[in-house]
């Protein structure tokens, strides 16, 4: 090889080498289309190699129950793919239905079919946390097979083995004295010592149950099953309530698990009219949620509303109480919210002693009472724990926070923009001075500082616990000093951001301070564009939405929007609590009375 | 195709509020520091022109930033600049020539009018300015006896660094002095319009005395009034014998007939004029001891009522009767003579109400007499009596004023001696001393 490239002119010698390449690399040349990769391959170019990326596409195969259906049809037929495309919909609504019709909704006297049918239906051996025990139980000489099933976690162990697995293989065989002949009263009057056991023939219920920490017992020969409540999951104690914090008044507050939570309003309320009516919402999730009201207060067309709505909600799954109130509450666009929300057992109480209506959902620690008006979101429950003197400092406090938070930086804005004369000449100097460094327009300066105040706030929120104070480091750091000494924005203007911040963590209501947060830019604005006139058309809108809105059937002013009475004594002040004698009226209640004239018996002369 | 309804609604919406904003527009908003305040606006005669229009700015940057800076003493508080114009109007286009901010009039405190030009007629003024959206109706009038410019020149404030807070301090003093009168433009203005009283603005001027030494009496008001020496209040703007850091003062009031300037009060004159139109506080007013030659007792006086007017019309010319009720706490008895005494007393409130009789006839008989200006507005009492508005116009009151003769009710009662019950001698060597 060498001889060659020796003895041709160089030219020659490029074609060989290209020559030699093909042959010994590419296997010939084939076209100049080879040329390329010769190229390529002359760079040390390497093709980028083929990697199986995941996209999810749209199949029909999109629950589980029918894997098997699908894999079949996807063999069967090569082109599923384009015809899935074509009719996702038909194909993906039908085979649930049909499966439903087939299966067998009653259990069955066979056990092995039971069995089958429950593994199918919690995809053994796929799924991790479900149990199955199978055993063999003597009743009266005859050897029964059986299983239990529960959910691994969700139940109290000690119970199942005391209680259910213990009498059924050991004790079941003592010697009673009884003439039971049928086997299930047998088992249900004399073996299974369960406070709440339910006998059923039908999967539903059973795995409703099973869904919900129970525990199932089938046996063979009989088609019915046996579900234990041996609920028993890990869950928060009651502690105190984080959002509503009071100084004198109750400590306790709801948690996640539902039958504490109505038992904590029992247990203050101790009516046997209060009803605690079942609902499960949720088509998949079957939440259970409680509604409660007391049945000789409440007015039965607010009841008869609050269940109808609750019932028709079909959604799969929920969470939290916060998504039931956005399903269930009247305008969806108005800032203010129209049911109350609490963390507080004491608060729902007092307000179903008003006559209103409380809903608590299982795994959420807040619940919802409706219908609620305005002056309800601006009241605290210490308001009526406290004497009444204090009670008034508080309420009018509250309301000056709600101005604050509302109004200042728009009427600031407004001030500084377009009514110079209504500042005392000192202010007015002493806030020149102070913007004449600064190069943004007062509205601009406004904006920044209200932005970053809602920026380090949320941060607050989410920032991890041990990282917390450093936020407020530099929170403090950057709009307090660095800030003004950068010139960005004058040291009034702090004041005022921080006067509207601490006004707006004054309101009770997180929601409604919410409400107010957000309608301040609003204010902002109309006031930086034509002053207080701005101003005065923003409350008059604002004025006419609220009193436009309803809740439950209760317009949101109440007491003021359409005048009932009451309005001053319990809605903006509050009067002493002897002379808090009516429900409120806007509420219809069946008993209007709450207290007789005089309460104080101890007042009258014998 | 409700979703579509829906957006449709909502831009609808957005596009309706964006253009109101465009609308609105912003267009007359001013950032504070964009503005230039004027705190004192100065009119004298001018030379070149009809008006000389002297404007006092305030300069925020000496005045806010007080403690950061640290050159504030340095810094001048106010700057002045005076312009030569035919109307105040054409004089702030002028101005806004070379002062680099827009002017705003909207915490201006005084309009000072040189005496020359109040003696002209300033009644156009007054109506221009009560046009204007811009000045305050709260704002002082005041005449400068010189000249206005000259006036604000020399108000350099040594206590506050705010020549504004001087102003609006000084001119309330009146609710404790007693010596100059609530002079705001809105009262000037309806006195002035009013066909049952007549108009009056506080003296002011610039005090010439360079020391000690130049201190002199002939420029008092007392020999008018048959003193020998003069009291607190026989003095009138600029001639208060005083020397100190601040030169301009303020003291008496310059009364107006319409809108011409044609008298001056001097300080007990004015104290006398506020206790007739009822805008008496307090003040302490010294009087010569009824016993003792030569000594003086001071009283703390304060009006407990409204004064009573009553006039009626005798053989053509009108009949004033005016009761004034007044209080007094002792301040002062320098005789030593026990006048807290309950005994006593009546002595004292005899001479009290005597000397303010007295000083109070002086003064309404100059009213008619020499200014021919019902400045107390007596008129108010007499209208009353009318019963069609034609026939109270065609009675012309303020033409008849002149020939008003007065009855005067001063009802004055001791309340309070002071911290000391009884007036007790001082021991000395010589014995008993009174002190």
């Amino acid at each position: 090889m060498s001889n060659v490239f020796f003895k041709t002119p160089l030219s020659e010698c490029i074609f060989r080498f290209k020559v030699y390449y093909l042959y010994r690399y590419r296997g010939g040349v084939n076209t100049l289309s080879n040329f390329k990769n010769f190229i390529k391959n002359a760079l040390f170019f390497n093709e980028p190699q083929k990697t199986e990326h995941f996209i999810l596409t749209e199949s029909q195969d999109a629950s589980p129950s029918e894997e098997q259906n699908a894999g079949d049809t996807a063999n069967t037929k090569p082109d599923a793919k384009k015809r899935s495309r074509r009719l996702p919909r038909k194909t993906q609504a039908q085979p649930p239905l049909t499966q439903n019709e087939n299966a067998p909704l009653t259990i069955s006297k066979r056990l092995s079919e039971n069995l089958d049918y429950m593994k199918t239906k919690y995809s053994l051996p796929v799924n991790g946390d479900i149990v199955l025990r199978e055993f063999d139980i003597i009743v009266k000489h005859k050897v029964i097979s059986a299983f239990i099933m529960f959910h691994d976690g969700m139940v109290e162990r000690k119970i199942i083995n005391q209680t259910i697995l213990q009498p059924l293989m050991l004790l079941s065989n003592l010697d009673i004295k009884s003439t039971e002949e049928d086997i299930v009263s047998y088992i249900s009057k004399h073996i299974l010592p369960q406070n709440q056991l339910i006998i059923t023939q039908e999967y539903t219920e059973v795995i409703n149950m099973v869904n919900f920490g129970g525990c199932v017992i089938f046996l063979d020969g009989i088609n019915t099953a046996f579900v234990a409540d041996v609920k028993g999951w890990e869950h928060r104690n009651v502690q105190r309530p984080n959002t509503e914090l009071v100084i004198r008044g109750p400590q306790e507050g709801f948690t996640e698990i539902l039958r504490v939570n109505t038992a904590l309003i029992r247990k203050i309320l101790r009516d046997e009219n209060l009803i605690a009516e079942n609902i499960s919402i949720g088509r998949r999730s079957h939440t259970p949620c409680a509604m409660l009201y007391i049945k000789d207060i409440t007015n039965n067309a607010l009841v008869q509303e609050v269940r109808k709505r609750l019932e028709s909600i079909r959604i799969d799954y929920i969470t939290d109480s916060g998504e039931l109130e956005q399903l269930i509450e009247d305008n969806v666009f108005l800032p203010a919210p129209q049911i109350l929300a609490t963390e507080r057992p004491d608060r729902v109480a007092a307000m179903l002693a008003e006559g209103k209506v409380a809903v608590i959902m299982s795994g959420s620690p807040f619940a919802l009472v409706m219908p609620v008006t305005f002056f309800a979101l601006i009241h605290s429950p210490e308001d009526s724990y406290v004497r009444f003197t204090y009670a008034n400092l508080l309420r009018f406090i509250r309301i000056l926070a709600i101005l604050f938070s509302l109004l200042l930086p728009g009427l600031y804005v407004a001030i500084t923009n377009f009514h110079h004369e209504l500042i005392p000449t000192d202010l007015l100097l002493a806030i020149a001075a102070s913007r004449e460094k600064v190069p943004f327009p007062s509205i601009v300066e406004i904006l920044i500082m209200e932005i970053s105040f809602e920026l380090i706030r949320e941060a607050g929120i989410r920032i991890p616990g041990p990282i917390g104070p450093t936020l407020g480091i530099i929170g403090a750091l950057i709009l307090g000093q660095a800030a003004v000494a950068a010139n960005i924005v004058s040291p009034i203007l702090i004041v005022i951001v921080a006067v509207t911040g601490i006004g707006s963590f004054a309101i009770p209501n997180f929601s409604m301070g919410f409400a107010f947060r957000i309608l301040r830019f609003v204010y902002i604005g109309l006031g930086g564009m034509v002053g207080f006139l701005g101003i005065a058309v923003g409350l008059f809108i604002h004025g006419l939405v609220l009193t436009g809105a309803k809740s439950f059937g209760v317009p949101f002013l109440a007491p003021f929007g359409p005048k009932t009475s009451g309005g001053l004594t319990d809605e903006i002040t509050r009067a002493p609590i002897w002379k808090q004698e009516k429900r409120p009226d806007f509420l219809n209640p069946k008993d209007k009375k709450e207290q007789p004239t005089i309460s104080k018996g101890w007042m009258n002369k014998k | 195709m409700v979703r579509k309804k829906v957006l449709r609604k909502v831009s609808t919406i957005v596009i309706l509020c964006m253009l109101s904003g465009l609308s609105a527009g912003c267009y007359d908003r001013r950032e504070i520091d964009d503005l230039a305040y004027v705190i004192a606006i100065g009119l004298d005669k001018g030379k070149s022109n009809v008006l000389k229009m002297t404007l006092q700015f305030a300069v925020p940057t000496a005045i806010g930033n007080g403690q950061e800076g640290g050159g504030s003493n340095g810094e001048k508080s106010s700057i002045v600049t005076t312009v030569e114009t035919p109307t105040i109007y054409s004089g702030l286009n002028m101005v806004n020539n070379y002062i680099s901010k827009q002017v705003d009039l909207s915490h201006a405190k005084v309009i000072i009018f040189s005496k020359e030009l109040a003696q002209e007629g300033i009644h156009q003024y007054i109506h221009a300015i009560m046009r204007g959206r811009e000045f305050r109706p709260n704002m002082f009038i005041l005449v400068a006896r010189d000249s206005a410019e000259e006036y604000i020149k020399n108000v350099k404030p040594s206590l506050e660094i705010n020549p504004a807070k001087y102003y609006e301090m000084n001119l309330e003093a009146f609710k404790y002095t007693g010596f100059t009168g609530n002079t705001q433009l809105i009262n000037f203005y309806l006195q002035q319009e009013c066909t049952c009283s007549q108009a009056v603005a506080t003296l002011a001027a610039v005090n010439r005395y360079k020391t000690t030494g130049d201190f002199t009496v002939k420029h008092s008001t007392a020999g008018n009034k048959s003193r020998s020496y003069p009291l607190e209040g026989d003095f009138k703007a600029g001639h208060i014998p005083r020397v100190g850091e601040v030169h301009s003062e303020i003291m008496g009031l310059a009364v107006f007939d319409g809108g011409t300037m044609v008298g001056e009060l001097d300080g007990e004159e004015t104290t006398y004029y506020l206790m007739q139109t009822g805008q008496y506080h307090y003040s302490y007013i010294t009087l010569p001891d009824p016993i003792v030659k030569d000594k003086f007792v001071v009283l703390n006086v304060t009006q407990n009522r409204k004064p009573a007017h009553r006039v009626r019309m005798e053989d053509g010319s009108p009949k004033i009767h005016a009761n004034i009720r007044l209080d007094a706490d002792i301040l002062s008895i320098q005789s030593g003579k026990n006048y807290e005494y309950a005994g006593n007393v009546h002595i004292l409130e005899k001479a009290a109400e005597d000397f303010i009789e007295k000083g109070m006839l002086q003064f309404l008989e100059r009213t008619t007499t020499e200014l021919n200006a019902d400045v107390c507005a007596f008129g108010k009492d007499m209208k009353g009596q009318f019963l069609t508005w034609k026939e109270w116009q065609e009675f012309k009151w303020l033409e008849r004023y002149k020939d008003a003769t007065f009855e005067i009710d001063v009802d004055l009662k001791i309340r309070r001696p002071g911290l000391i019950i009884r007036s007790k001698p001082a021991y000395s060597t010589k014995g008993e001393e009174m002190y």
